[in-house]
This record gives structure tokens, C-alpha cells and sequence, in this order.
């Protein structure tokens, strides 16, 4: 078992490191980095098997005690946020491969290898039973998305790049500075322990660093109204690196800060981030609305969907976890999907703009089922996952009474719909008379792009198809998160 | 070339080389118990690089096979004590009497920072190579910008 842990984030480094060696040979070099990365992704499937019928798995690197050394936690949580993950990096990963040869394709001789060294910085976020660690992986996925977001160096990219790099430094900083002041509060930085230690401390300083937390990974996360980096800097970056970043960075913040504030009973802080959800869900939805182009108005979406899962957070009820652990499952392969549909569409018409392009639902019906099926899902619509993530968010907000932030979610929801509304009206119907300056790529690899984006839409799909075993799994999860001691006792005892 | 005209940063920079690698190699050891490690020594190792590139002297050229080979050897030190059935990053302490030199305690953690040392020195090779540095040291006084690929 901590045989497979290990393998999840030091295959794709190994592949990282066989991308660099053969990076001359295209191929070989493709191959090699799709296989370390499929290895990962099925190693993360047996993890979630492992977890869910055995129990939470601990492993102690080196052999130290979680007193002085670092552990890895694969708890149900973890094991089932790591290989939804990690699928879809590899899916991603295929569809680069067919995209490589047009224009709007990431120079392979590096997305490769960053992509492989970004999934172990994923898994190590995911698995890690540290701040400090956490801290790590968090430089771990920036630093290689810094380099994916930038080196086509467009100078477009390089301008939205520079508030990207600043924003994320910043809340870089703040996190280390943060976990010096928990360790000078505790005296420990391992989770377990803190989950113990954090409930005990004055109500001042705990939630001090309940809120200087909530920051930090807020502004990973993008809530309002830290989400100025995103929607600038998302749409410039060549497709495939789009739908890796929308599907996993921001997520990656809202389950740090899922894991860290449950497990430390920062109840109090619960009002204040439903109106920040409830906020971020408005200003996501009309921020959408506003924008005329396929990938601007799916990274507003993107925004806007971190609302729904920090308000089922913010609710603190078993429920609520619950809703937004699913949502949180649900959402990384719809929002990586549409992105992928994107990329598609830009190969097909030569742009991603509303104006400039239209009558691909005639055209390319295939296209505009892959994108109905994920849009629907991502409005909410039965009977896709989305809908059955946003029914566990929102009625858990009835259940506690909380009437406000679940009308909020409902309108933000139609909005989000309408948006999508804006999508289909402007790419799929209309007639393609008017793009004489578009200028649609070679047909070369299309097969494998489109073939990876279905490949994503039946995960999807398989999503909805197992919404049941998944809110089973989900609900157990949150109930560890919420009664720490069986976390405390996993991580301490053995 | 800056070595080629200059004696004094010619030889200055090749006199200087070995005692900084010697330093390098000190960190490397003392890493085991004490400040230093594959880190240090590699940015001290960098830092010499970096002085032969920009006077133009010698130096070593495959950058991203360093850097690749470098993660391949921290790869499996770390899963290695698993299939011997230990703890992952597990260490096994080798001591061995030499002489002159005395008991020298070593073990997994020195290919470990090896490794390290691989990663950070074909990182800052890399770096200079992106920026130009070789070609700057060829034509110091016409500082012409590449052309964008």
C-alpha cells in the first residue's frame, strides 16, 4: 500500500525526468510521459479501492513519528479527490498530444515534462498530512504553472502572467508566514496534531488563523474577491494548459481549505464565508455573462463554482461537507471538459469568439453533444452530476436554515445557464457565412483530441451514473473530516 | 571572450574554481548532520558554473540531462527502502574507516543529495543557457539580443 502512495507522485516525476531525456525523440518522449502519468492515475484508483473498503492509510516517510517527520494521509477524502485528479491530467495529456501540431498547441518539449512535475506537486497537495509539506506542493504546481502559463511568451500571456505570478507569490508568502504563526501557537504544523491542539487555543487567536487561512487558500481558490489573476491569465494559455488549471488549481485551494478548517472545527468563521460564497457566485455568474468569448466566459464559470463548494463548506454541517465534497468531485471533470470542447472548437473554427465563429451544431454535431452534456451538468440540470451536487449543496442549506445563501445559489445557477445559453447561440447555431478571417488548423490529430474529450465526457457521465456509491463515499468522508478524532487517532496512533 | 582578453579574471576565475568545488563537496557531506546538503553544495557548485560561463572557460554542457537524471536518482532512493519493505525516503547510515581521512559516516542519504545536486546545478545551467549567457561571454561588447524564436 504505501508502495502504490508513493508510486502516485513519483511516476509522473520519473516521467517529468524521461520527457527531459527524450525530449528530441517526440514519440518516444509522449509516450513515456503518458504512461508515467497513467500509472499514477490507475495506482490512485487502487488507493481509492484500498481506502474505502480498509480504512484511512498512513504512511510515516522515513519512519519518523508525526511529532518530527512528515506523513502522507490517503484518508477517503484524499482517495477520492486523487484520482478524479489524476484522470484528468492524463486525459488532458492525450488531447496535448493531438494538439500539438496546431498553432494553439503548448510547446511539447515542455508541457510534458511540467505537466508530470505539476501532477506529483497535485498528488503531494492531496495526500500530504503537513502544513509545511502543503506549502511545498502548493510551490510544487506553481512554479511548473507559472512556466506552462507564459512560455509561448504572447504578450498577452506575459501581461496577465505577471498579475498571475504576483497574486499567487503573495498568497505564497502569507502561507508561510501563517504556518509560522501556527507553529508558534501549537507547536506543531502536522495536521492530525493541529486538528487536536487548534480547538484548544483562545478563540482570538484560533480563529486569526482560521481567517489568515481562509485567505491564503481563498486566494488559490479565487473567491471573491481574490479572483482578480483568473480570468485574465486562464484564457491566454494555450488550451490544454486552460483545461489542467481550471479542472485542478483552483480546487486544489478549496480542499486545503476543506481539510484544514473541518478538521479544525473553525465553525464561527461559517457566516462569513457563505456571503463570500454566496458573492463569488454572483460576481463568477454576471462576470460570465459579460464576456464574448468561449474560454473568458468558462473561466467566470470557474469562479463562480468555487461559490457552491465554499458554501457547503461554510455551512459546517455533515450535509454540507457532503455537498461540497461531491460538488467538488463533480466539478473538475465537467470544468476540464468544456475546456477541452474549447480547444476543440478553436481547432475547428479558428477562434474561441463568439462573434467570429457559428453553425458548428450542423457542421460538427459530435462537438455540440460534448459541450451540451458538460454544460447542462455544470448549470445544474438533472440528470447530470452537477445536478445532483448542487441538490446536496443547496438542501443542506435548508436543512440549517440558511434560506439566503440557497436562493443566491439557485439564481446564480439560471445565470450560470444563460451564459451557457450565450455559448451555444453564438458557436453551435447561426450560420458560418461570416469567418472569412478565421483560419481552422491542419486536420491532423483531431481524432485524439476529440477522442480524449469523449473519453472525459463518459467519465463525466459516469459521474452522474454512480451519483449514488459516490454520496455514500462522500458522506463518510465529510463524517471523518467533521469527527477528527479518526483522523487524530489514524495519524497519531500508529 | 572576457578570458581571453583579461589574464587577471582568466586566471582568478580558474584558481578560484577548485577551492569553491572543495567547499561544494564539504557541504555535500556535512549536510548528513550539520547545515549544508545536496542543495548548498549545488548552489555553490551553480555559482562556479555561472563564473565560467559569463568569462567563457569550460564547463559542463548537458543541462537537462542533469536536471533529468538528477529526479531519476532521487526516485529511487525514495522507493527503494519499499521494496526491502521500509519506510518510504528510509535511510541506511554506512560508516567506513578511511585513511587520513578518519571514520566517515555516509549512506542512501549521499546518492540522495547527489541528486539534489544534479537537479539544482542542470537547473542553473539551464538558466544561463536561456538567457544567453554563452553567447554573451563570445561578443561582450555588442550586446545583441536573440532573436525570438
Amino acid at each position: 500500500m504505501s508502495f502504490l502512495i508513493a508510486m502516485v507522485m513519483i511516476a509522473p516525476l520519473v516521467a517529468a525526468s524521461a520527457g527531459i531525456l527524450l525530449r528530441r525523440r517526440a514519440r518516444t518522449r509522449d509516450i513515456a510521459t503518458m504512461a508515467g502519468l497513467g500509472v499514477a492515475a490507475l495506482g490512485s484508483f487502487a488507493i481509492l479501492f484500498e481506502v474505502a473498503s480498509n480504512g484511512t492509510q498512513v504512511i510515516r516517510v522515513g519512519g519518523w513519528s508525526p511529532t518530527v517527520g512528515i506523513v502522507l494521509v490517503a484518508d477517503l477524502f484524499a482517495a477520492l479527490v486523487l484520482p478524479i485528479a489524476l484522470s484528468i491530467i492524463l486525459i488532458v495529456e492525450v488531447f496535448a498530444v493531438g494538439q500539438r501540431r496546431t498553432a494553439w498547441g503548448a510547446n511539447p518539449e515542455l508541457a510534458g515534462p511540467l505537466l508530470g512535475v505539476l501532477t506529483a506537486g497535485v498528488a503531494l497537495a492531496i495526500l500530504t498530512g503537513d502544513l509545511f509539506t502543503l506549502f511545498v506542493a502548493f510551490e510544487l504546481i506553481l512554479v511548473s504553472s507559472y512556466v506552462l502559463l507564459t512560455h509561448q511568451g504572447k504578450r498577452g500571456q506575459i501581461r496577465s502572467g505577471m498579475t498571475y505570478v504576483v497574486m499567487n507569490l503573495f498568497a505564497s508568502t502569507l502561507f508561510l508566514f501563517g504556518v509560522a504563526f501556527v507553529y508558534a501557537a501549537t507547536g506543531t504544523i502536522n495536521i492530525a496534531l493541529l486538528a487536536e491542539r487548534i480547538p484548544e487555543l483562545d478563540a482570538g487567536i484560533r480563529l486569526g488563523i482560521g481567517a489568515w487561512f481562509f485567505v491564503v487558500f481563498g486566494t488559490k481558490a479565487a473567491i471573491f474577491p481574490l479572483f482578480s489573476w483568473l480570468p485574465d491569465s486562464y484564457p491566454t494559455a494555450p488550451t490544454t494548459i486552460t483545461a489542467v488549471f481550471a479542472g485542478l488549481l483552483t480546487k486544489i485551494g478549496i480542499y486545503a481549505m476543506i481539510r484544514f478548517h473541518t478538521l479544525t472545527g473553525m465553525d464561527e468563521l461559517g457566516p462569513v464565508m457563505l456571503v463570500v460564497a454566496g458573492l463569488t457566485m454572483v460576481v463568477g455568474a454576471l462576470g460570465a455573462l459579460a464576456q464574448s468569448d468561449v474560454k473568458r466566459i468558462l473561466s467566470f464559470h470557474v469562479i463562480s463554482q468555487i461559490g457552491y463548494m465554499l458554501m457547503g463548506l461554510g455551512l459546517f454541517s455533515a450535509a454540507g461537507t457532503t455537498g461540497a465534497i461531491l460538488f467538488l468531485l463533480h466539478h473538475m471533470p465537467v470544468k476540464t471538459v468544456l475546456f477541452l470542447v474549447g480547444g476543440l472548437i478553436e481547432n475547428h473554427e479558428g477562434t474561441s469568439s463568439l462573434d467570429r465563429s457559428g453553425g458548428l451544431a450542423a457542421r460538427r454535431p459530435l462537438i455540440a453533444a460534448m459541450f451540451a452534456i458538460p454544460a447542462l451538468s455544470l448549470a445544474g440540470l438533472p440528470p447530470f452530476s452537477g445536478f445532483v451536487a448542487k441538490l446536496a449543496v443547496i438542501s443542506a442549506a435548508i436543512d440549517e436554515a440558511s434560506i439566503g445563501i440557497a436562493v443566491v445559489a439557485l439564481a446564480a445557477g439560471a445565470l450560470t445557464l444563460l451564459s451557457m445559453t450565450k455559448i451555444w447561440i453564438g458557436v453551435f447555431w447561426g450560420t458560418d457565412a461570416d469567418q472569412a478571417e478565421a483560419t481552422p488548423a491542419a486536420p491532423n490529430n483531431r481524432r485524439l483530441m476529440t477522442g480524449a474529450t469523449a473519453l472525459a465526457v463518459a467519465g463525466t457521465l459516469a459521474i452522474s451514473l454512480l451519483a449514488g456509491p459516490i454520496f455514500d463515499l462522500s458522506q463518510r468522508a465529510a463524517n471523518e473530516l467533521r469527527s477528527a478524532d479518526l483522523y487524530i487517532d489514524e495519524v497519531t496512533s500508529r | 571572450m572576457i578570458a581571453s582578453s583579461s589574464p587577471i579574471v582568466r586566471l582568478g576565475i580558474r584558481a578560484a574554481s577548485p577551492p569553491a568545488v572543495m567547499v561544494g563537496v564539504y557541504l555535500l557531506f556535512a549536510g548528513h548532520n550539520q547545515p549544508g546538503g545536496g542543495f548548498a553544495a549545488g548552489l555553490v557548485f551553480g555559482a562556479v558554473v555561472a563564473l565560467r560561463t559569463v568569462a567563457g572557460l569550460q564547463r559542463p554542457s548537458r543541462a537537462h540531462e542533469l536536471m533529468a537524471i538528477g529526479i531519476l536518482i532521487i526516485a529511487s532512493v525514495a522507493l527503494l527502502p519499499i521494496i526491502w519493505g521500509d519506510a518510504l525516503l528510509d535511510q541506511h547510515v554506512v560508516s567506513v574507516d578511511i585513511p587520513l581521512l578518519g571514520k566517515i559516516k555516509t549512506g542512501s542519504a549521499l546518492p540522495f543529495d547527489l541528486g539534489v545536486t544534479a537537479v539544482v546545478v542542470g537547473l542553473l545551467l539551464a538558466v544561463l543557457d536561456g538567457l544567453g549567457a554563452p553567447e554573451l561571454a563570445e561578443e561582450p561588447a555588442t550586446l545583441r539580443p536573440r532573436s525570438l524564436r
